[in-house]
């Protein structure tokens, strides 16, 4: 089964390693509009949110897409750019619902995740394990049972724990 | 012009009074011999400035410096410096933070940013990559830090924010600048110069990249050195718990700095330690750019929280801490958030403000003053809604809060009546939260500090935290030769807070690696606090970044780093600075620490100055640059100049 890559935003600490790896990774400079995630960060509530492509089943960017360059691979179930067939259009960076997808205007390319072909930089260099790459059962099930641990009362009325 | 990698290549000039913008070539020059960051500082306001200028006045300049690992991958290398003459100490002024700024300039296509002159009224600078404008910020003057940071983002959230609150604006003499809300670029009055130009913020975006030489290497030796800070034990104690790790740390080696410096040991620390912070405001870790150290703690106050409820907010430091809790007696961490939030929006140092309200209390409490001198308050340990109140007064300049807003220094002066003593300054800027009686290295350092009492510019932790594989390793030479029982003991006394030996050696070794560090430019947490990184540490990745050999080699590292403490040191004289002027507040040499573990000691300042003075090769009298070392290092235009003012010793 293909791993999925999965945020937790309540994890991260903001520091970008993600965004630096990832462009290192693909275009050997640091530059934060040639990484397939980016760091969303909201100082006022001290809050930062990793956003990247879902690689999702039904990708609107593929739909959109007038030259078939989006393509699955087959091995990571990543959404991979053809970039011999990729016009630059933008159509996919308009049609993505998480703005996923970036267009660098040096390379003049579209720029999404393509999970690093199935050993991605950025959760190896995560400090905070705010991004996992493991089978989306595993992941999910992991995200669930943390969910319920943060909600405390919630826990003690299962567990008949006395507040 | 340096046509190695690593930096931008460009410098942006900014002249206020006329509104010329211009962008000049990075020297090889500089590079070569001052790397960048604070080494910007350090050579072009030596070079530019005139001694003698009020820093207050259009004659002063900014110097904004990132360095050659800013915007990289380099662990911690989010941080970037800002130099002018202090308006605190009338002295070398500089500071350096970190968040997110620093790279984003980078990004933008400058190294460093070098301001000029005065505006007229009150103006902003808006860099977007090439396209640099001065702006009219009349809707932002008055507004807080906070206000200006979202207005200056509405259009572009991306956007990142230098700017100066109120404190800055009325020239309050410690004032900081602030950036992503809660990084605070605090010591030495940079945000009172800013004041002072009518220059209200700077608000940059960039889109551009940051390129290594050595690609490759450069790549695998920062996964590596991310994955060392990742795997150490106290870095990751820092990531779960913040710097406020040092309450407990300090006080078991009573060093926890209570009632204006007056003792070590605080009754409250208890309540003030870092866990039961963690626990009760709910607090998480927030990182600068590239850190996996992440060692600012967010903290949420509750509902019922009496001064801010609700609040979310990042920090206070250990510093803030200190300045607003123990050193003020008071162990309420509800009030010291508030405080430390309100010192970020207003744009105040932490530290100076929290010593100058220690001192005032310590003034009323001894009789020196009465409730009328004070605006009618009572001024008590312990009393919060007087430290609320006269942090009000002093960014708004209102009645006490005016003499505040001066420094202990200056408003000791003005006082009068014996407060002199209870001004715990040196150079006229306040002591930080350290004490040289119970952590002898940091007597010297205090002492010697080219910013006034400043901690963070030589401080030697292996007798304060007890590194003891860290401070064999750090401070090689002082074992060579010896027999291992002569090293074991050397290292005992090295490692002891409460003996003056081998700390002037000691003092001297990281203050001119602290330079590098600064040039680089790179966080202290991870070289300092815990000691991960060190000097072989920069040289391995300074040609990979820049291309040049020479900055591999440690010895010309260690040279730079030298150079650019005699020519803060220079800078000084230039000034008037002599000897007496390396000196502490009374009460660390003469008044023996009261209680607690290291009761009964004092500093011996005298025998660390002197040897602290023998190996950087000044003259032990007058503390003048002697000639032959700035030969060594390679000054001839220092020494032309210090030889004509008649201020150097053959």
């Amino acid at each position: 089964m293909p791993k999925i890559l999965i945020v937790d935003a309540s994890k991260c600490v903001g520091c970008r390693d993600c965004e630096l790896v990832c462009s290192a990774k693909h275009y050997q400079t640091f530059k934060s509009s040639l990484s397939g995630i980016a760091t969303i960060k909201f100082d006022e509530i001290s809050r930062d949110v990793p956003m990247v492509c879902q690689q999702c089943e039904k990708p609107a960017c593929q739909a959109v897409c007038p030259v078939n360059a989006i393509s699955r691979d087959e091995e990571t179930a990543a959404l991979v750019i053809n970039y011999d067939l990729c016009i630059g259009c933008k159509a996919c960076v308009s049609a993505c619902p998480f703005g996923a997808i970036h267009f660098d205007d040096e390379e003049k390319r579209p720029i999404k995740c393509d999970l690093c072909d199935g050993d991605p930089e950025c959760v190896k260099i995560c400090p905070s394990e705010a991004l996992k790459y493991e089978e989306a059962d595993k992941a999910t099930m992991a995200k669930r049972r943390e969910s319920i641990e943060h909600l405390p009362e919630l826990l003690k009325l299962i567990t008949g724990e006395k507040g | 012009m340096f046509k190695g990698k690593g930096y931008t290549g460009r410098i942006l000039r900014i002249n206020l009074s006329t509104g010329k913008i211009s962008k000049e070539p990075l020297p090889d020059f500089v590079v070569r011999n001052y790397i960048g960051g604070n080494g910007f500082s350090v050579y072009y306001l030596y070079k530019e400035l005139e001694p003698g200028i009020d820093p207050l006045g259009s004659k002063n300049k900014i110097v904004i410096g990132t360095g050659p690992l800013t915007g990289t991958l380099w662990p911690s290398s989010g941080r970037f410096s800002i130099g002018a003459k202090s308006p605190l100490t009338g002295f070398w002024g500089e500071a350096n933070s970190g968040g997110f700024f620093g790279p984003e300039l980078k990004y933008a296509g400058y190294d460093a940013i070098i301001i000029e002159g005065r505006a007229k009224k009150p103006v902003y600078i808006e860099i977007f990559n090439g396209e640099v404008a001065i702006k009219d910020a009349k809707h932002l003057w008055g507004r807080n830090t906070k206000e200006v940071t979202l207005e200056l983002q509405k259009e572009d959230k991306e956007t990142q924010v230098l700017c100066i609150g109120q404190g800055g604006e009325n020239l309050v003499a410690y004032a900081s600048i602030m950036s992503n809300l809660h990084r605070a670029f605090g010591r030495s009055g940079q945000g009172a110069v800013w004041g002072s130009k009518n220059l209200k913020a700077i608000a940059v975006r960039g889109t551009g990249r940051v390129d290594v030489a050595n690609f490759d290497k450069f790549i695998e030796l920062s996964k590596e050195a991310h994955r060392k800070v990742q795997e150490d034990e106290a870095a990751r104690q820092m990531f779960t718990y913040g710097t406020n790790l040092l309450v407990s740390a300090k006080q078991a080696i009573g060093e926890f700095v209570t009632r204006n410096h007056s003792t070590g040991v605080f009754e409250g620390a208890e309540k003030l330690a870092a866990e039961v912070l963690k626990e009760k405001f709910n607090g998480r870790p927030r990182a600068c750019f590239g850190c996996s150290n992440a060692c600012k703690e967010v903290y949420t106050t509750s509902h019922a929280n009496p001064w801010a409820p609700d609040m979310v907010t990042e920090g206070p430091e250990y510093e803030g801490t200190m300045a607003f809790g123990s050193n003020c007696g008071i162990d309420d961490y509800d009030m010291i958030l508030y405080v430390s939030d309100l010192c970020n929006k207003y744009g105040i140092d932490q530290i100076s403000l929290g010593i100058a309200i220690s001192f005032l209390m310590e003034c009323y409490e001894k009789g020196l003053i009465t409730k009328k001198d004070c605006d009618g308050l009572e001024l008590r340990w312990g009393n919060k809604e007087a430290v609320v109140a006269l942090t009000h007064k002093t960014a708004k300049r209102e009645g006490i809060g005016d003499l505040l807003a001066e420094g202990v220094k200056r408003a000791s002066e003005k006082l009068g009546r014996g407060t002199e003593r209870y001004a715990m300054h040196v150079k006229g800027q306040e002591v930080s939260g350290q004490d040289g009686r119970t952590h002898r290295s940091v007597a010297l350092t205090h002492a010697v500090g080219a910013r006034g009492a400043d901690h963070l510019r030589s401080l030697v932790t292996v007798d304060q935290l007890g590194y003891k594989a860290a401070a064999r390793k750090r401070y090689k030479d002082l074992f060579k030769g010896k027999s291992k029982k002569e090293q074991e003991v050397i290292l005992n006394e090295l490692c002891n807070p409460y003996l003056e030996n081998y700390k002037a050696y000691a003092v001297k070794v990281t203050e001119d690696i602290f330079a590098i560090r600064d040039a680089l430019v790179v966080c202290w947490y991870t070289c300092g606090w815990p000691p991960i990184f060190w000097i072989e540490d920069f040289a391995r990745i300074m040609p990979l970044a820049t291309g040049e050999e020479a900055l591999g080699d440690v010895q010309e590292l260690l040279k730079i780093g030298e150079r650019q403490v005699n020519v803060k040191r220079a800078f000084n004289i230039r000034e008037g600075l002599t000897r007496e002027d390396d000196t502490l507040p009374k009460r660390f040499t003469e008044e023996p620490m009261p209680e607690g573990p290291g009761k009964g000691q004092v500093a011996n300042l005298k025998v660390m100055l002197d040897e602290y003075y023998r190996l950087r090769g000044w003259d032990l009298e007058t503390g003048m640059i002697k000639r032959k070392t700035l030969k060594r290092l390679n000054l001839p235009e220092i020494e032309k100049e210090l030889d004509k003012l008649k201020k150097m010793i053959d």
